[in-house]
């Protein structure tokens, strides 16, 4: 069972990581910790929500407790990126989109991630504790803000 | 200039090849291996400094009642102190995952405002306890040496125990209260974002 889980979501979590630190390496690294949580917790899983929206759940409570990692490991402490792999080559537009959303406050970020990766609006609202309406509300100005970004990009 | 840039499209191609299962599985257990690991440098540190006390109590068979009071004092200080380590602080650490992004940041500010405090009075209280552990142990022996001697050994003694008073103390704890406020602060300006 966790095999499935971690080949269906491990892309998505790692976006949602992605987007919340812009930083393939340690993306990766919060990617990887979401899975060991899911495999600790797998067995207490109820089937009470959805496996997406619990993962989802772990990886974005993750992303916020990166503060913590921060202030034991403050930045520059950590071993230079060995492993840079294949985002050199990305296309630019992607780079930048991913950019704009790291510069985000926190929690824009993961509402936008989910947003993004098609998560629905109900269970955004459920994963970050807000109600619905204002959800949409804030995905309707993030949106705005990164079309703006993206008018100014390549001018 | 892009005016119709498809957000969606551009943020799924972002890719990663997936470290093996394996990888995950075992550095899960790397993980538990490494907490326990240091669990077990802590607690036996702790427990040779007990063993190494009764054994004193033991071998040199102290006659005042103060020198017995002393060692069970510093034995019940390092007790206390392997307790909150074991069983209250792990508590605090731990935060559940599995809820919205707005209890989590509740609950984790509420567990470190308390780690805060906990860690801050376990500190002292450990401190103030192994300072009279200490002193009442050091009188028996203090007291038989010829009295330059046991001044001196007394004088070094608290000279040594003020340090620790004056330095080291408030060092350990201002040290663990910074990490500790910097992480609740940053928890709590996330937390405001939830309101605007």
């Amino acid at each position: 069972m966790f095999e499935e889980i971690y080949k269906k979501y491990w892309q998505k979590i790692f976006r949602l990581c992605m987007g919340y630190v812009n930083d393939r390496s340690l993306a990766k690294d919060l990617a990887q910790e979401t899975f060991i949580v899911v495999l600790k917790k797998l067995p207490e899983f109820r089937n009470e929500s959805k496996i997406d929206t619990w993962i989802f759940r772990i990886a974005s409570n993750i992303c916020l407790r990166q503060i913590e990692r921060q202030k034991r490991y403050p930045k520059g402490n950590f071993p230079a990126n060995l492993a840079e792999d294949d985002q050199a080559s990305m296309e630019p537009k992607i780079k930048f989109l991913y950019q704009c959303i790291s510069e985000l406050p926190e929690m824009d970020r993961i509402i936008i991630s989910l947003e993004l990766e098609d998560v629905k609006q109900a269970d955004i609202a459920h994963i970050v504790g807000l109600s619905s309406s204002n959800v949409r509300v804030k995905i309707h100005r993030i949106k705005e803000k990164l079309r703006i970004k993206f008018r100014g990009y390549g001018e | 200039m892009e005016n119709n840039v498809d957000l969606n499209e551009l943020w799924g191609k972002q890719r990663m090849n997936p470290p093996q299962v394996q990888e995950v599985v075992s550095q899960f257990s790397k993980i538990k291996k490494k907490n326990l690991a240091k669990v077990f440098a802590v607690n036996g540190l702790m427990l040779i400094t007990i063993i190494a006390m009764v054994l004193l109590w033991q071998y040199v068979e102290p006659r005042l009642i103060s020198t017995k009071v002393g060692i069970l004092t510093m034995i019940i200080a390092i007790v206390g102190y392997l307790f909150v380590y074991n069983r209250l602080i792990p508590l605090l650490r731990e935060v559940d995952e599995n809820q919205s992004n707005r209890a989590f940041l509740e609950a984790a500010v509420k567990l470190k405002q308390q780690q805060k405090i906990l860690q801050t009075s376990m500190l002292q209280l450990y401190f103030i306890v192994m300072t009279v552990g200490l002193c009442l142990c050091l009188y028996e022996y203090a007291s038989l040496m010829p009295s330059p001697w046991s001044i001196i050994t007394y004088s070094l003694t608290l000279i040594w125990i003020g340090f620790n008073w004056v330095y080291l103390r408030p060092m350990v704890i201002r040290r663990e209260q910074g990490k500790l406020d910097g992480i609740i602060k940053g928890f709590e300006s996330i937390q405001q974002q939830h309101e605007h």
